[in-house]
């Protein structure tokens, strides 16, 4: 579907950090989004792939980068503050 | 690259220095100055941190630095946290590097480090893997193992919640030594940014500070280095020049520092001067001082000791600080010298003719000035006409300091210095400079006048290691030289 948001989360390595990041990020999105119009979401480990980070000029992780809809957000931390998650990455407050 | 075992030099830390200055070698940084006062460059494979404020010049020694090992075929990083890298590729450039070739090549990569200032910050917990990942990639990707890190400052304010920061650059810097990665960190004065984080009594294995001072109304740059693991250093503040040459610091140099006292001697184109001096002139690698009121013939006695020398196949960088080229050239060729003959292109190239303005500079400016020409044209013989000048271009203790210093650091290069006084009329002939513990051989000249006759007088105050004259001798300037005469039958001069 045209109105799925697309995201990455770049994570460097297994870190508690990180699990608690995909975590809070899934739990958010399936609240949001996850029955009616479903979300791409991609977890990418800048350990096996540098140059990725290299590419997106990231300083710290964990790091969510919204690429769909556009304009294109990032939010980094563990992404525990939910509301500011989705300010950050300004997607719609589920229902 | 560099042959070292971070466990090897852990242990070393707990032993004596002498032992660790010989395990822990160092890198160049390019600056030949700061190379030798670091006892031969920063401490390889581990972290430098390299402070000061706004404009001290950090970031043109971090840069040097880099440079130095792209010009030397030595594959490089640098992470830049605040300029971009087109930015810092200009001032590389500015400096005279060609960096932009060596980025081209694939010897050199710069990664942008400069925060998104979008990027929202939600939750806690921030590792800086990722940052290390993408040095890490860069510096495999190349095999690097010269990196640097310029304003690693601007982190903090991505990062200005988060109190794991302190531990977060810890890891920073172990991570480096694990690398083996020979790394200089800048870091401005800001928010006190490395005390904060305790980078310099912790962290880093060596620590230079830069900063400006205003000394006699004019900007000085000065670099200090409070602190390096494994090495001697020296305590004192250095000055060093930022220009479009690039850095400069004294003392330049090692190369010729071994030199001993030569027995070898140069002439000073006075044949009845070199007589009094038991027939053969000063030393080479000695102090010559020739004092005198306004219009005794000092730089008369200067020019001929330029002109004997050049002929004698020396390089001779003369400092002319009150007579323009043109003048020094005409006022000493109605004495029979033809100077011009030694200068380029027409001549043989032998002579460098440089007019200074003492007024025009800081003091600190001008020895360093004076050394670089050194460096760049290594004479044999410089002459400072009047040295005087620069003595007197301050009031305070600071132009004669200087004088020492320049005297000392060109005696150490092995370079021969002619310098000349200029004695006020009211000095009743007494030196002003304070210099002579440095100067070797010592001539005064003088011009008393008895009623109706004005001579000219001269004499040998001293002449260590040479046979002199205690005779107060006469001498004439005519126009083919200057010929000295018989013993004065009047006695010393008034």
């Amino acid at each position: 579907m045209s109105d799925k948001p697309v995201l990455r989360l770049y994570i460097a390595g297994r870190t508690p950090a990180a699990d608690r990041a995909i975590r809070n990020l899934e739990q958010l999105l399936e609240d949001a989004y996850g029955d009616e119009v479903g979300y791409d979401l991609q977890v990418i480990d800048i350990l096996e792939r540098p140059q990725l980070a290299e590419d997106e000029r990231i300083l710290a992780t964990p790091v969510v980068i919204k690429e769909l809809p556009p304009p294109v957000r990032r939010v980094v931390g563990d992404l525990s503050e939910r509301d500011k998650v989705l300010i950050g990455l300004d997607l719609q407050q589920p229902s | 690259m560099a042959e070292r075992d971070s466990s090897a030099t852990e242990q070393a830390r707990g032993e004596d220095a002498e032992h660790h200055r010989k395990a822990t070698p160092g890198a160049l940084t390019g600056i030949e100055g700061l190379d030798f006062i670091l006892d031969g460059g920063v401490p390889a494979g581990q972290p430098t941190l390299l402070r000061g404020g706004p404009g001290s010049g950090k970031t043109a020694i971090a840069m040097t630095f880099f440079c130095h090992g792209l010009s030397q075929g030595e594959p490089s990083v640098l992470a830049t946290f605040d300029e971009s890298p087109e930015a810092l590729t200009r001032h590389a450039e500015a400096l005279g590097f060609p960096l932009r070739q060596y980025l081209d090549q694939g010897l050199g990569r710069i990664l942008d480090m400069r925060p998104d200032r979008s990027e929202l910050v939600a939750g806690e917990a921030f590792e800086l893997t990722a940052l290390l990942a993408r040095i890490g990639h860069a510096l495999d990707a190349l095999g690097a193992h010269r990196l640097v890190l310029d304003a690693i400052d601007g982190m903090d304010e991505s990062f200005r919640a988060d109190s794991s920061l302190r531990a977060e650059l810890a890891r920073v810097f172990d991570w480096i030594r694990e690398r083996d990665a020979t790394t200089i960190l800048t870091a401005g004065e800001e928010n006190d940014f490395s005390r904060r984080y305790g980078l310099e009594e912790y962290i880093a294995d060596c620590v230079i500070l830069l900063k400006q001072e205003i000394r006699q109304r004019r900007m000085t740059r000065l670099l200090r280095i409070l602190k390096r693991r494994g090495g001697g250093h020296g305590t004192n503040e250095f000055p060093f020049l930022l220009d479009q040459e690039g850095v400069f610091l004294a003392p330049v140099t090692g190369t010729r520092l071994e030199a001993r006292p030569s027995a070898e001697r140069h002439g000073t184109g006075i044949a009845g001067l070199d007589a009094m001096l038991g027939g053969g002139g000063p030393y080479r690698g000695s102090s010559v001082m020739v004092s005198g009121q306004s219009g005794t013939g000092k730089t008369t006695f200067a020019a001929a000791f330029a002109d004997a020398a050049c002929r004698a196949g020396d390089r001779v960088l003369y400092l002319s600080f009150e007579e323009s080229t043109e003048e020094l050239l005409r006022n000493q060729r109605s004495v029979g010298l033809e100077l011009a003959e030694h200068i380029a292109p027409h001549g043989s190239g032998r002579l460098s003719l440089q007019p200074l303005l003492a007024v025009e500079l800081g003091w600190e400016e001008h020895l360093l000035r004076i050394m670089r020409a050194v460096q760049e044209q290594q004479p044999a013989v410089v002459v400072l006409d009047p040295a005087s000048a620069l003595g007197d271009a301050t009031e305070s203790r600071q132009g004669k300091e200087m004088l020492l210093r320049l005297f000392y650091l060109l005696k150490r290069e092995g370079v021969t210095v002619l310098a000349t006084e200029l004695l006020s009329d009211y000095s009743g002939g007494v030196s002003r400079l304070d210099v002579s513990s440095i100067i070797d051989v010592w001539i005064k000249l003088s011009r008393p006048e008895d009623g109706r006759n004005l001579r000219r007088l001269l004499n040998v105050v001293k002449a260590r290691g040479l046979p002199t004259s205690d005779q107060i001798r006469g001498f004439e300037l005519t126009h083919d030289g200057v010929y000295i005469t018989e013993p004065s039958p009047q006695g010393r001069p008034c």
